[in-house]
């Protein structure tokens, strides 16, 4: 690869990377959002794995995904430090069940007894007579407004910012597909999209309209001591996006424009990442004209979206990669050899000329060994190096 | 006849209302519901599934032909049974343990009532007693099983042995399908078929039948 400059520090490494400039190495990541980080007990395995004594605090309850300790993070040569909005204090979970609770957007969640993730069960608008726009009157919906969403925020922003040299990413509150899918529950949402268009839009709005104040609120708070700010709503299957160009048109993009629009205005010194898992590049033009200027996780599992060469050809001229290196069969199950080489292609797709921040494509997962999460940091540093 | 045409139409389109109408006035009209199911409802099945396989629709469109499909098979499943029409064939179908995802798997349920099957859902969480007994209890000898999680996935091959050694499971066709899977790995696993979406997996069940009758 090009020359880039030495010793530089993490903050300024990621920066150049996100401006297309060639840094040192390639950036890497790990922990700083909801999801690029590890599943709670992978995280036990890797602290035993590491000789690392620390409690395990959640990072996000759904998918029980773990902070990752400070030492672990200096080991692996991390460069990015999360940031996330705190729960509500005028909303307390439901526990329906001792394995099911109720979040504030009336959307209930479950845990299988041998699993500690949690799974949507059942959305508030769920079945057959439930999608009205008078359902949507009569919902009590979250408070933007809750003070303890953005207590402490600013001033750990600030304290990354002014005591240490990492780059700041906030897993910000950018989403409102992801809500909506899960409050009128998939098979109701995807076939309402169809035949009960009225109500989509209308629940699109009004979690929109939460959503965007939220987002808004917190990047008011961090301003100027933020690097990245994460948006994100997952449009993809394996094969093909979930919906079509014309449905991504009608009910997404304009949306989507209100609130990217909204967050550089907020925060324009911090970039944008979006995150989107699946097969999704016909929309990439789309989301690249609006304002988004990096992609996460590139899930390289999914159909056109492997070849990563390609990507950067067609895309990286405007788009930062971040993520990439495959958990859908590499990293759970591949040898040291093809971590190695599963990192090294890349590098040398995504990574000429900067523009690529290495990640894993989602939080590593419970049965992942964490010999291959530590080959996979070791590799990023053997390869990484731009000369 | 036209009044198959509007019955498909309707169903590609997922216009649950109107072939509802039109499923209860050919009804009225006394045709038989064998016949309305069959050239009627399931040709709109079919186009859409080509459509879908050739990237042409997506989530939404199959999501409501197949609610469309599935109003129409309440109004017309209890006279199929009582004039002794058979269906397809019986689909047991679940999650695997350990995982609680089944957006996917509830797909290819509805796909494959729309195609003709009879579906028993057991939904997600399901491990190799409750897929036995459902299978004892049914007489199935079709099993369909998902997963999404790559941790949940290592765990078919086991479930699939299991059932394979129970008296209820010896010579029942199983399929296999989730995000994280491939051909490859359904054959290392031992499963009759895999299917990488719901479309595929009413192709994929309709030949495991024809294995099924092939002695």
């Amino acid at each position: 690869m090009s020359s880039g400059r030495a010793g530089m520090t993490p903050r300024e490494r990621l920066r150049a990377a996100m401006d297309h400039k060639a840094p040192d190495r390639v950036p890497i990541d790990f922990g700083s959002t909801s999801t690029t980080s590890i599943a709670a007990l992978a995280y036990e395995k890797l602290k035993r794995h590491l000789g690392v004594e620390a409690e395990t605090r959640i990072l996000a309850k759904q998918g029980q995904v773990a902070y990752v300790d400070e030492r672990i993070l200096e080991m692996f040569h991390v460069d990015t430090r999360p940031l996330l909005l705190g729960p509500p204090e005028n909303w307390n979970d439901i526990w329906v069940d001792p394995l099911t609770y109720e979040d504030e957007w009336g959307v209930q969640w479950q845990r299988t007894e041998e699993s500690n993730s949690y799974f949507l069960l059942k959305g508030c608008f769920e079945g057959d007579g439930r999608g009205t726009i008078e359902a949507l009157r009569d919902f009590r919906w979250p408070d933007p407004g809750d003070p303890a969403r953005y207590r402490g925020l600013r001033d750990k922003a600030r304290e990354f910012r002014e005591k240490t040299d990492y780059a700041v990413v906030l897993t910000s509150a950018a989403s409102f597909w992801a809500e909506a899918e899960w409050m009128r529950g998939f098979g109701d949402f995807y076939s309402d999209l169809v035949t009960n268009k009225r109500f989509i839009h209308a629940l699109l709005d009004r979690i929109l309209e939460v959503r965007l104040e939220m987002t808004v609120r917190a990047l008011n708070e961090t301003r100027g001591y933020l690097d990245v700010m994460l948006a994100g709503d997952d449009l993809g299957t394996q094969d093909r996006p979930m919906i079509s160009p014309g449905m991504y048109e009608e009910f997404v993009k304009p949306r989507q424009k209100l609130l990217f629009e909204a967050m550089h205005k907020a925060a324009p010194d911090a970039k944008l990442l979006y995150h989107c898992d699946g097969c999704i590049d016909i929309f990439l033009p789309h989301l690249i004209e609006i304002g988004i200027e990096g992609l996460n996780p590139v899930q390289v599992s999914a159909k056109n979206m492997g070849d990563t060469a390609r990507l950067k050809r067609e895309f990286g001229k405007d788009l930062f990669f971040w993520g990439g290196i495959d958990t859908g069969r590499v990293i759970p199950f591949g040898t040291r050899g093809e971590i190695f080489e599963e990192v090294r292609r890349r590098i040398d797709d995504l990574a000429p000329g900067g523009g690529y921040v290495l990640n894993f494509v989602h939080n590593v997962q419970d049965e992942v060994p964490p010999g291959n999460v530590c080959a996979m940091f070791e590799a990023a540093m053997e390869y990484g190096r731009y000369r | 006849m036209p009044r198959d045409q509007e019955l498909a139409q309707g169903i590609i389109r997922g216009d649950r209302e109107s072939v509802v109408r039109l499923t209860r006035e050919e009804l009225d009209a006394g045709r038989e519901a064998v016949g309305i199911l069959n050239e009627g409802l399931i040709p709109g099945m079919d186009v859409l599934g080509e459509r879908f396989a050739r990237g042409e629709a997506f989530i939404p469109e199959l999501m409501a032909a197949a609610k469309a499909m599935n109003a129409a098979m309440e109004i017309l499943r209890p006279l199929l049974e009582a004039s002794g029409v058979e269906s397809l064939g019986k689909v047991v179908m679940g999650t695997v343990k350990g995982d609680m995802h089944d957006i996917g798997k509830n797909l290819v349920c509805m796909m494959l009532r729309g195609a003709g099957f009879e579906v028993i859902d057991l939904g997600v969480n399901a491990g190799a007693e409750r897929f036995i007994q459902a299978i004892e209890e049914s007489g199935a000898r079709l099993l369909g099983m998902s997963a999404l999680l790559t941790t949940t996935m290592s765990r078919m091959g086991g479930i699939i042995e299991e059932i394979r050694k129970s008296r209820a499971g010896a010579g029942v066709r199983i399929a296999v399908g989730g995000a994280p899977l491939d051909l490859a790995y359904a054959n290392k696993i031992g499963a009759d078929g895999y299917a990488k979406d719901a479309t595929v997996a009413v192709e994929c069940f309709k030949g495991l039948v024809a294995a099924l009758r092939t002695p």
